[in-house]
């Protein structure tokens, strides 16, 4: 697939942002990731769906865990809670339990999600929480700078795998799957227009909607997943795929070689929210007073 | 009028409804007036050769512990309820099945083991209820017909009980459960009486409150309600298990929120969630579920968000002894997480102050934004009390949680404001004047990230001052002296469930003319320096008693007051025997 080029002007371009309206959800601190860091791509992403959905701002949480992605609720001016390292999706939880008018987005990383925290993302997608999981995956350890992740490639060399890492990669899009995921889709951190489209997508989906975020580390990696190679690998889904045909979209999440772009499934059934009004209602029922 | 102190133990193996006989037991006397404690030992499987007793004491007024010697034990199994032959006091009863399954030798039956000065009674109980019933499964109902006979007891409240029971597993079960226990206590009745053991008749009570029988885990589940707890976050383990059993049938009912989550990470973390997002929340745990959440506790704490943790430990390291009491976890309840970890810990001693303890942890929470840790053991989680409350429900006062007043022009809301007392003002999402981002990194007034060396103290002194407050806590005493007032020559310093056999033994030592005195201690952080070092200036020995090895309270006291102790320490996996401890005052007193 090629790229069309088109040159952009610099006092065109700051119109157009000022004009949006999504500065709004820019807070004033200065992202503290490395120039060239695919995750810039996701902040903007965030706050144009924000922007384009019209969410009030102090109506919407991001969650977060540890690392580099993780560094992210300082960067919008929405609610923000940077938990512990791998529990940005338990703290969410507990967050739309507390109040279902608030929107949730958790945000992390692949160390964070399918290392540190991969026991919790089973419990959220199977729960079916109302929440947004937003993953940052660039298959290396960033702030620590530079270890092997559950989604390095084999043969990696990093600093805490010299001889070149031996382990086959996780495939978390197959793990939410077969979890029990309502919502999954995947981008690429440098494709900032699907990208947003998916971010607007994924926090409309009623239940647990998991973006899968494709980006390359500039800094720690310099030759597994570069935006050169990511480029060349990624590709748009197949026409005419079924996003309700589960076993469609684990043929296509089986293909690790050309990450597909777009939404792969989507299914509607009833979210932790219903399940707890559903059994309070069971219990007020039960409890009342009979009259006859 | 004479007072009733009797104490009844029922032991068999794990199935033989040795615990649920003990349950009837217990409500049927406190229905009939009496107050009643006591607490069941059971192994951690479900079925199997796992020994079970059921020991309650019941008395006119309410007693603090379960004595050494029972009056009566009833053997469901005599392999299991042989070694026991001697805890039944002199003139006591003993009561086992006469007619076993199959024959067994002499030495193995408890009519082999009846020491002299002890009454023995053989009942066919298996015959008894295979004829009343047709099967041998009503055989406890039988024991406590046999017991109810034996020693006077109107047999209508034990009905009641039994029909409530049994009711909801349909009118057979109730009809072969009554005639069991009809069989039993018509064929006690026709036998001699054991007048040594006599129930005193009960008075009328006061008017005020009312008495009910609650466990102390049941009592942490009403003070939770009445503190109309918004969420409870939990994942099973004994024994904390039954607060999350009991909130998940309440809670929907007051169209609140229960979930069980896959470990105690989460629980802990959607706890904090929620605190954070404006719910009143807490979870429940043992020592094990505590490690794990020990690093979201450091959370919470340099988050400043509300949540309650109830520990009931047992006996430990690791996995441990899950059916057995123990207060190990006291230095993991108060310092385990990273960095300085302060928080409060409290520590209730009965029943009662489960409850009590249970509602002023959700007003601690959230008027000093903090995590509350209330410590409570198998023994105090496990043991029934007949308990007084007030008709109306204990008044908690959470008025913390309020809106924050709007900002002026021109103003920034700081989450972490630098305050006199320690405490900010503190606003919950979906508040559009006071939003912000909090962070488990160190950070400044406004919650950005900031390490630097003037930040961190005056944040570690924030978060350490602001706790300070507690120690006089509105309505909340973190001590209390019980025993003889002015100068004794035995202070004990107790704390949690051991704080009751303290209490015996203090009584008992008066008794004996030694000028004793008990310092109950509730609150253990922060840690009441001054109250605890008033009264051990009255004191010329002090002596700590405490269900652990290592001595963790008696540590804690003298690391901050760096005066000596005499330490009990002991794990016997059960309560603290008070002759134990009466034993360690005589001694100390003898100088």
């Amino acid at each position: 697939m090629s790229i069309p080029i088109k040159p952009v002007f610099v006092d065109e371009k700051l119109r157009e942002v000022q004009e949006s309206g999504r500065l709004a959800y820019r807070s004033h601190a200065l992202p503290t990731w490395c120039p060239g860091c695919g995750y810039f791509a996701i902040v903007e992403g965030v706050t144009h769906a924000c922007n384009a959905m019209n969410i009030p701002r102090d109506q919407a949480v991001v969650v977060s865990g540890i690392g580099c992605s993780s560094r992210f609720p300082f960067f919008v001016d929405l609610y923000g809670f940077h938990t512990l390292h791998g529990r940005a999706l338990p703290v969410a939880t507990g967050i739309k339990t507390a109040n279902d008018h608030l929107t949730v987005l958790a945000v992390g990383g692949d160390g964070d999600g399918f290392a540190i925290g991969g026991g919790h993302i089973a419990h959220a997608a199977k729960r079916n929480v109302d929440i947004t999981y937003i993953l940052f995956d660039n298959g290396i350890y960033g702030l620590t700078k530079g270890q092997t992740s559950p989604t390095s490639a084999v043969g990696l060399r990093t600093s805490t795998s010299p001889f070149d890492n031996p382990e086959r990669p996780l495939n978390p899009l197959l793990m939410l799957l077969s979890y029990g995921v309502s919502w999954l889709g995947q981008a690429y951190a440098g494709r900032p227009d699907h990208l947003r489209a998916m971010i607007a997508a994924a926090i409309a989906h009623r239940g647990f909607s998991y973006l899968h975020i494709l980006s390359p580390c500039v800094t720690f990696d310099k030759t597994s997943r570069t935006y050169v190679n990511l480029g060349l690998q990624v590709r748009d889904l197949p026409p005419g795929h079924d996003p309700t045909d589960l076993m469609a979209a684990m043929q296509l999440a089986r293909d690790t070689d050309h990450p597909a772009l777009g939404l792969f499934y989507h299914q509607t059934r009833p979210t932790l929210g219903d399940t707890f009004d559903e059994i309070v209602a069971r219990a007020k029922a039960k409890s009342a007073p009979v009259t006859d | 009028m004479s007072k009733t102190d009797i104490q009844i133990a029922i032991c068999g193996s794990a199935g033989d409804g040795t615990i649920a006989a003990g349950d009837i037991l217990r409500n049927a006397v406190a229905a009939a007036g009496y107050r009643v404690i006591g607490f069941d030992v059971y192994p951690p499987e479900i079925r199997g050769f796992g020994k079970c007793i059921s020991r309650l004491r019941i008395t006119t007024d309410q007693s603090y512990s379960l004595k050494r010697h029972s009056d009566v034990l009833l053997s469901l199994d005599d392999s299991q309820a042989l070694p026991h032959a001697g805890e039944v006091r002199d003139m006591g009863a003993l009561i086992f099945e006469s007619q076993p399954i199959a024959p067994c030798l002499e030495g193995e039956h408890m009519s082999a083991r009846v020491l002299p000065g002890q009454i023995p009674y053989g009942f066919p109980m298996r015959e008894l209820s295979q004829q009343a019933t047709g099967g041998g499964r009503s055989r406890n109902l039988v024991a406590l017909g046999i017991i109810a006979g034996l020693l006077g007891l109107l047999p209508d409240p034990f009905r009641k009980i039994i029909a409530r029971k049994f009711g909801k597993q349909g009118p057979e079960i109730v009809a072969r459960s009554l005639a069991g226990f009809q069989a039993g206590f018509e064929d006690a009745s026709r036998t001699f009486k054991l007048d040594d053991v006599v129930f005193a008749p009960i008075g009328p009570r006061e008017p005020s409150g009312r008495v009910i029988m609650l466990s102390g885990n049941a009592a942490v589940a009403r003070g939770c309600l009445d503190a109309e707890l918004d969420t409870f976050f939990g994942y099973p383990i004994t024994p904390a298990t039954s607060i999350m059993e009991r909130l998940a049938t309440e809670l929907p009912k007051r169209g609140r929120r229960l979930l069980q989550t896959e470990d105690e990470i989460a629980a802990i973390a959607a706890t904090i969630g929620a605190g954070y997002a404006g719910a009143r929340a807490a979870t429940a745990t043992s020592g094990p579920g505590l490690a794990l959440m020990s690093e979201m506790l450091g959370l919470a704490t340099i988050t400043e968000t509300p949540c309650v943790v109830f520990v009931s430990q047992r006996g430990g390291p690791s996995t441990g002894m899950p059916t057995k009491t123990e207060q190990s976890d006291l230095n993991a309840a108060l310092y385990g997480s990273p960095g300085d970890g302060q928080r409060i810990v409290i520590a209730p001693t009965n029943v009662e102050g489960c409850y009590r303890c249970a509602g002023k942890a959700f007003e601690m929470a959230e008027r000093y934004q903090t995590p509350v840790i209330v410590l409570l053991d198998l023994y105090l989680s496990n043991r029934y009390e007949t308990v007084t409350l007030e008709e109306s429900g204990h008044a908690f006062v959470l008025d913390a949680n309020k809106p924050l007043p709007r900002l002026e022009p021109g103003e920034t809301y700081r989450r972490y404001a630098l305050t006199e007392d320690g405490v900010s003002p503190r606003a919950v999402p979906g508040d559009a004047d006071h939003m912000h981002v909090i962070t488990g990194l160190e950070h400044n007034e406004l919650g950005r990230p900031d390490d630097s060396e003037s930040m961190h103290a005056a944040m570690s002194r924030k978060r350490h001052d602001k706790l300070q407050a507690a120690l006089c806590h509105p309505d909340f005493a973190v001590t209390r002296r019980f025993g003889a007032s002015g100068r004794v020559k035995v202070g004990l310093l107790a704390w949690g469930s051991t704080f009751g056999e303290c209490l015996e033994a203090v009584f008992m030592a008066q008794a004996l003319d030694i000028p004793c005195a008990a310092l109950k201690v509730v609150m253990l952080s922060p840690f009441p320096a001054q109250a605890v070092a008033a009264f051990m200036d009255d004191c010329d020995q002090v002596l700590v008693p405490e269900v652990n090895y290592e001595g963790q309270f008696a540590q804690l006291v003298q690391g901050v007051l760096a005066r000596p102790v005499t330490r009990l320490s002991r794990v016997p996996g059960s309560p603290m025997p008070v002759e134990q401890i009466l034993d360690e005052i005589r001694r100390l007193a003898r100088g």
